[in-house]
């Protein structure tokens, strides 16, 4: 009964949410009662559609195995904690999440913008409708409210154990809330094109909550990233799997778009970009959830495949796009500027960096879309690897960050003077010359591109430093988060640069109390413990590491066996120091008795997570600012 | 230019979108499987409900071979389509995978038998060496090849669209 109260409620929301839509198309917006009557629909939707959730939540803390989905992804052995993101870790229940926060973002956003705002109307229908499309979706095709009655299972099938980490439980709702974020975005965008009011700044009032969103889309990603470290135990943290490119696009249109904002929140210059931008990180958040929800592609992160739903999303985000861009090309007039960019000016320098972005997303769409197009025409199955976006993004980052120096000197609206030859950034390029000539000289870095990484990203560095001085002891202003964002960007070229100069990995065999030596590293396999978990046995084994300094230290990897699924995972031991991570893996046991230890010493990951964290901060803080000016 | 642009951001699109339909609509597009021919692996194991042995010998000609296990919520409701199939007269093994006997047995008194015989393979080892990753799975094998291995639940639409072409094409199960 309580099932159907759930579903119910969910169907009412639906229907609201598709009156919300209608009344901001057919009705006069600019009339205050009528702003009022959407924004209350809209409020009241959203608390229907909470309280479903909420009680879906409540019925996966208590077992109840009626609801097939719960049967098959819980189980009463569960943690509280894991019974509850069971609710997303698979297709249905992920589903419902994301739908939930895109209707929370509109909500934040219905809530805390004024009824005045001369778009919040038409952006609340805008939210509403592809809050519709994607419920729509959810109760025809992938239903989670479904039952199995009248006999329900006594225990359910287990949530995959891969997925049983704290991290992998947080991480799909933070990429969620970062991909859906984007709606506001593009729901004023699209309110905008609608209006059809060149007056209107719509930039400023949208920046507060892309920057909101950026941030959450970086930590997201940042998340999944780290998981897939540890707990994969591949000890790679970027595979460029199909779906981690379906994410990467979305965040590099996102970065495009926070910079073209900054510009076109000035004066109305970029606006073409920041329209196409907006339009474009939604599509790709909405093509990546076609893309991972269809099935189409084998990934780590694939959910179940079945056409219909395929064809449906397709068809709902083909309609949703179209229509935009459809909408754009119609009001492409009003939204051509009559000032012209200035030639080396910071808007110039923004709009070459845009296009450095669009390459990469192109690049990156081509990586994802050539084995399909290829499988389509000769029935063959391919893959891209890594190879091929190494050898493009590389190239293009490094020479945009050139541009992004350029652009630290550049003024908005007025021509670079060659007066940007000076001081500063003499000294940081003499700075890097010697920093790269060092760790050439002394730490046996040779490789071409790891130089070029390190030359860069000590540029960047060095002239940041140089404009945080002059912004302390000149009182020059800057904004200094987005000063410490790029920080951010020249330590990750520099770490991602040295991680895979450095990196490093062996697989030993080697029997218990036997020591091996791997890089100045003595490594002594000391026993070897079967013992149970909560729902799973498991082998531990009992590493002591020895380096040339004398300092021990144990790891202890583990292979655990799940009971109700079966499964076999690996958990990792890491040994983290400042440069590096001792990273161990066991294997399987030969016959002669000894075991397959891979042992890996990665370079600079923490850095790596160090600088994702500060551009996620510095988001989070910039956003803060821009919300105090604004109000 | 303004024309341009238009025409080319419109075009774009359309044709993005166009080729993810053609892709979806086509038949292919089946992730869970593969027809790739290969040995059937040699295996000797035990009969679900006996003491006996079953072996490649039991499976000479056309069958299925269905992989379940009682734990699987999946393979129950596939269960009904496998009954159909095999009151139609379709031979199909089945692969107790990773299963306590007791359950198994009692699940199938309570479900239906669909099967000709039941492997009880509690290790995996059969399964292993099939290339089994989960439950439910199905494969066809014929004089003892493996032709088609789908992973997922088996049913009507998938019948028709992934075993029914193979079926046709090697012309098997004709006898009935």
């Amino acid at each position: 009964m309580i099932i159907e109260a759930a579903q119910f409620l969910t169907i009412l929301a639906t229907g609201l949410f598709f009156l919300c839509f209608i009344f901001s198309i057919f009705f006069n917006v600019n009339d205050v009662n009528i702003i009022k009557l959407i924004s209350r629909i809209y409020s009241h939707s959203f608390f229907l559609f909470l309280s479903s959730f909420l009680i879906y939540v409540w019925l996966a803390i208590n077992d109840n195995f009626s609801v097939l989905y719960i049967a098959q992804h819980s189980n009463t052995n569960l943690p509280v904690f894991y019974k509850i993101s069971s609710i997303w870790s698979a297709h249905e229940g992920s589903m419902f999440l994301w739908i939930i926060f895109l209707s929370l973002w509109g909500a934040i956003y219905n809530f805390s913008v004024h009824n005045n705002e001369p778009l919040k109307a038409r952006t609340v229908g805008v939210i509403s409708i592809t809050t519709v499309g994607f419920l729509l979706f959810l109760l025809l095709t992938s239903n989670p409210f479904e039952t199995i009655l009248p006999l329900p299972p006594e225990n359910g099938a287990d949530i995959n154990p891969v997925l049983q980490d704290p991290l992998l439980a947080i991480h799909p709702p933070t990429l969620y809330l970062g991909y859906v974020g984007f709606v506001i975005a593009f729901g004023q965008a699209i309110a905008f094109l609608i209006e059809g009011n060149s007056s209107i700044n719509w930039e400023k009032q949208v920046r507060f909550w892309s920057i909101i969103a950026w941030s959450f889309l970086t930590l997201g990603i940042t998340l999944g990233s780290w998981w897939a470290y540890y707990e994969l135990g591949w000890g790679g943290y970027w595979f460029w799997d199909p779906v981690e490119n379906v994410a990467l696009m979305p965040w590099l249109a996102a970065t495009a778009f926070i910079h073209s904002l900054s510009a076109s929140s000035k004066s109305s210059i970029l606006r073409i970009w920041t329209i196409l931008l907006s339009i474009l990180v939604f599509s790709l958040s909405l093509f990546g959830a076609f893309i991972v929800r269809s099935g189409i592609i084998d990934s780590v992160h694939s959910f179940a495949n079945d056409p219909e739903r395929g064809l449906y999303l397709l068809a709902f985000i083909g309609i949703l796009v179209m229509t935009s861009l459809i909408l754009f090309s119609y009001r492409l007039t009003i939204l051509i500027s009559n000032k012209r960019i200035v030639s080396l000016s910071k808007e110039s320098f923004i709009s070459i960096n845009n296009i450095f972005f669009g390459t990469l997303i192109f690049s990156t769409m081509l990586g994802v879309m050539y084995p399909l197009i290829y499988e389509f025409i000769y029935d063959q199955k391919i893959s891209v690897g890594a190879p091929f976006y190494n050898a493009i993004f590389v190239p293009i980052t490094l020479l945009a960050c050139l541009f992004l120096l350029f652009s630290i000197e550049s003024k908005w609206q007025s021509k670079l003077k060659f007066a940007f030859l000076s001081n500063p950034l003499i000294i940081s390029f003499v700075f890097s010359l010697f920093i790269t000539f060092l760790s050439f000289k002394f730490y046996s870095v040779s490789r071409a591109w790891t130089l070029a990484s390190l030359f860069i990203g000590s540029l960047i560095i060095s002239r940041y430093i140089m404009v945080i001085y002059a912004y302390i002891f000149h009182r020059k202003f800057v904004n200094i988060y987005s000063v410490l964002a790029h920080l951010g960007l020249g330590l990750l070229i520099i770490s991602i640069a040295l991680n895979n100069d450095f990196s490093s990995e062996r697989a030993l065999n080697i029997k218990i109390n036997e020591t091996e030596t791997y890089k100045n590293h003595e490594i002594t396999f000391n026993n070897l413990q079967l013992s149970e978990g909560p729902n799973y046995e498991s082998v531990k084994a009992d590493f002591i590491i020895e380096n040339k300094n004398g300092n021990k230290f144990s790891l202890n990897p583990e292979k655990r066996k799940y009971f109700v699924r079966g499964q076999i995972t690996t958990e990792t031991a890491i040994h983290a120091s400042l440069l590096k991570d001792i990273y161990l893996t066991i294997g399987d046991q030969l016959d002669d008795g000894s075991w397959i230890v891979n042992v890996q010493f990665n370079y600079f990951i923490r850095w790596i997570w160090f600088s994702a964290t500060l551009m996620i901060i510095s988001g989070l803080f910039l956003a803060r600012s821009l919300n105090r000016v604004h109000s | 230019m303004t024309v341009f642009l238009r025409v080319f951001i419109l075009s774009v699109s359309l044709m993005f979108f166009y080729f993810f339909y053609l892709y979806i609509e086509d038949d292919k597009y089946y992730p869970g499987a593969s027809f790739q021919t290969s040995n059937m692996p040699l295996f000797e194991l035990e009969d679900l409900y006996s003491d006996g042995v079953i072996t490649n010998s039991d499976i000479e000609g056309a069958h299925l071979i269905n992989v379940w296990a009682s734990w699987c919520i999946t393979c129950r409701i596939e269960h009904g389509f496998l009954v159909k199939l095999s009151s139609q007269g379709i031979p199909i093994m089945g692969l107790n995978y990773k299963d306590e006997r007791i359950d198994a047995i009692n699940w199938i008194t309570k479900f239906g038998d669909p099967y000709k015989f039941i492997i009880h393979d509690l290790k995996g080892e059969l399964a292993l060496d099939m290339g089994v990753t989960g439950a439910p799975e199905t494969f066809l094998i014929n004089n003892g090849k493996i032709i088609a291995h789908y992973r997922g639940e088996v049913n009507e639409m998938i019948w028709s669209d992934v075993f029914s072409p193979i079926i046709k094409k090697e012309n098997l199960f004709n006898d009935n």
